[in-house]
């Protein structure tokens, strides 16, 4: 349960007004219940200090309706049953200590009520309804017998041990004095927290930014050259896209799509040639489909390089059966049988290691229509 | 008699700039940066053809041709954007665009779409191709209208060729067919974009609670 301390109306820091506020009980049967539990081994203190931590900050003093006195039996019998409960689990102290803080303070709660003159006037005055008059009876014989209880237990207490009074005392002044101290450097230790996150986030953005756009917004200024500003601008839109909408890596899992856009994206960047990338399904990038990348991007360099062509698709289609990657460009095409034999670039970089994955490549050119790689692994 | 043209585009930068492009081959009658305007000029002018963005303030472009095609249903449209998601695109034509254009898109090449967008084709572009084929995939028929929910084998070669860059002409001679089946090909895969029921369209769409 989260409740408000009080701010004005309280003896340490408010938290038992701001329990009784809450509960809609007055303040000092709250009190009674926290002192007396505080001779059941100290339970009162350690319950209080946990409703401090659990409370959030002060407010102005709110005004509370008081609870029917039905409800305020069924808390007593509640309390009551709590301390039985207790006993019955072996954590009682000392039944005469328990039963006389618990007589005297709610006995002291009971006719000190702040809304009344004076517990006396208030009994004189012929106004009191029965049930104030009810309550400050029962009061006044709690109180007077905590008081007999406790001068013949006096004697007890220092046999219990003047000792264990003076742990406890020394305990619980510490506590008074260092309590809120401590409260608040958890609190300042929480902002600090959530405010370096918050300085994080904001600095990895102004990074981003900063080493993608502006970089190429400065690049684009400096450049004369049409086509080179328009690949500049591709390429950070489509960068500036994965980043913004996450299309990049996907609950941790590369996908091939990803993987192929971003090669596309260096290379037309190094040859500034445009690839149009269109993709069809997706995969996640496994050793298998690292080599389709591999290979494709090879079959990209070497359309940038060779076919004179102005740009270029890449085009992935995922089915069931398998993966299909296919660069077309619509440039100069060649002839298989010219390319010098010390070229290795197709046989090897392409189809060996599409072979070796498993998978396999076709190249089909017709001088001065173009040429398409078209890559195929099964799954 | 040249082809009216009508824009909407709230960049107002990219307008003018396609206007300038546009101005000597199409009689452009005007243009609009907001969705009332637009809706209320397009009534107007009764144009060919309007060019129109995907994204845009207060309900985009679906919200200009729904509208329109409510009281004009001769007004084309052509969806141009540089928008990369499917959904938004799908659900442009099928609220009634004939055809869907990256504004990367060269004048050329955006010329010839709007002639033949006149014409009553559709205009696929590649990222457009890639979309449907993907919308498409792995389709198990729905048992109202199987026909409607899948696309025909030659359909599929159709969009993987427009996918990978070919121009009608290109694809017609690689696949054998003359240019007018690859464009009654193209209207069929239109047709069935616009009417399917398929489970996956209809999610595409409910993702961004459109349609």
């Amino acid at each position: 349960m989260t409740f408000r301390r009080r701010r004005s109306n309280r003896v340490l820091a408010g938290v038992a007004g701001g329990i009784a506020d809450t509960l809609g009980v007055r303040d000092g049967y709250v009190r009674a219940a926290f002192l007396t539990l505080l001779t059941v081994w100290g339970v009162g203190g350690i319950l209080y200090l946990l409703a401090w931590l659990l409370s959030f900050d002060r407010v102005a003093d709110i005004d509370v309706e008081q609870v029917e006195s039905r409800r305020a039996v069924g808390l007593g019998m509640a309390f009551g049953g709590l301390l039985l409960l207790m006993g019955a689990i072996g954590m009682w102290p000392n039944t005469a200590i328990v039963l006389t803080a618990a007589a005297l303070s709610f006995g002291v709660a009971a006719i000190t009520d702040p809304s009344s003159p004076g517990p006396f006037a208030a009994l004189m005055s012929p106004g009191v309804d029965s049930v104030s008059r009810t309550r400050l009876l029962i009061g006044g014989v709690l109180l007077v017998g905590g008081i007999v209880t406790f001068s013949l237990s006096v004697g007890r207490i220092f046999e219990f041990g003047i000792v264990f009074l003076a742990v406890f005392l020394t305990g619980l002044g510490i506590l008074i004095a260092f309590g809120p101290w401590v409260r608040r450097l958890l609190n300042d230790l929480g902002n600090e927290r959530n405010e370096r996150i918050r300085q994080e986030e904001r600095a990895e953005v102004a990074a981003h930014l900063h080493d993608s756009v502006l970089q190429t917004l400065a690049l684009i200024q400096r450049s004369d050259d049409p086509q080179r500003m328009a690949i500049l601008a591709r390429h950070q839109e489509s960068e500036l896209r994965d980043w913004l909408f996450g299309t990049a890596p996907l609950d941790g899992v590369d996908l091939l799509s990803t993987a192929l856009k971003q090669t596309a994206s260096r290379i037309e960047g190094d040859f500034q040639v445009p690839i149009d990338v269109v993709t069809v399904g997706d995969h996640p990038v496994d050793e298998r489909s690292k080599a389709l990348v591999a290979a494709a991007s090879e079959a990209m360099v070497n359309a940038a390089k060779h076919s004179g062509a102005d740009r270029m698709s890449l085009y992935l289609e995922v089915d069931d059966s398998a993966i299909d990657v296919i660069v077309t460009d619509q440039g100069a095409g060649f002839d298989r049988a010219s390319v010098p034999r010390h070229r290795k670039g197709i046989a090897e970089s392409i189809e060996a290691r599409m072979e070796k994955a498993g998978g396999e490549a076709r190249i089909e050119t017709v001088a001065g229509e173009g040429t398409e790689v078209i890559l195929r692994m099964p799954l | 008699m040249s082809i009216s043209v009508y824009l909407v585009d709230d960049h107002r930068l990219f307008l003018s700039g396609v206007r300038a492009e546009l101005s000597e081959e199409f009689h452009i009658v005007g243009s609009g940066y907001d969705v009332d305007t637009a809706i209320e000029q397009i009534r107007g002018y009764n144009p060919d053809v309007v060019l129109v963005d995907v994204h845009m303030p207060e309900g985009g472009g679906i919200a200009v041709v729904e509208a329109v095609t409510e009281t004009n249903p001769d007004v084309k449209f052509l969806a141009l954007s540089v928008s990369d998601s499917a959904e938004d695109v799908i659900a442009m034509i099928r609220a009634g665009a004939r055809g869907y254009v990256t504004k990367t898109i060269d004048p050329g090449e955006l010329s010839e779409a709007i002639i033949r967008v006149n014409a009553g084709d559709a205009v696929f572009s590649p990222r457009l191709a890639g979309f449907v084929l993907d919308a498409f995939a792995g389709a198990i028929p729905s048992d109202d209208d199987p026909e409607l929910d899948q696309l025909t084998s030659r359909e599929k070669d159709v969009l993987r060729l427009i996918a990978r860059g070919f121009a009608y002409k290109q694809v017609a001679r690689k696949l054998n067919i003359s240019i007018k089946t690859v464009e009654t090909h193209v209207s069929s895969v239109l047709r069935k974009l616009q009417l399917s029921n398929r489970h996956e369209l209809a999610r595409w769409a409910s993702k961004r609670h459109i349609v």
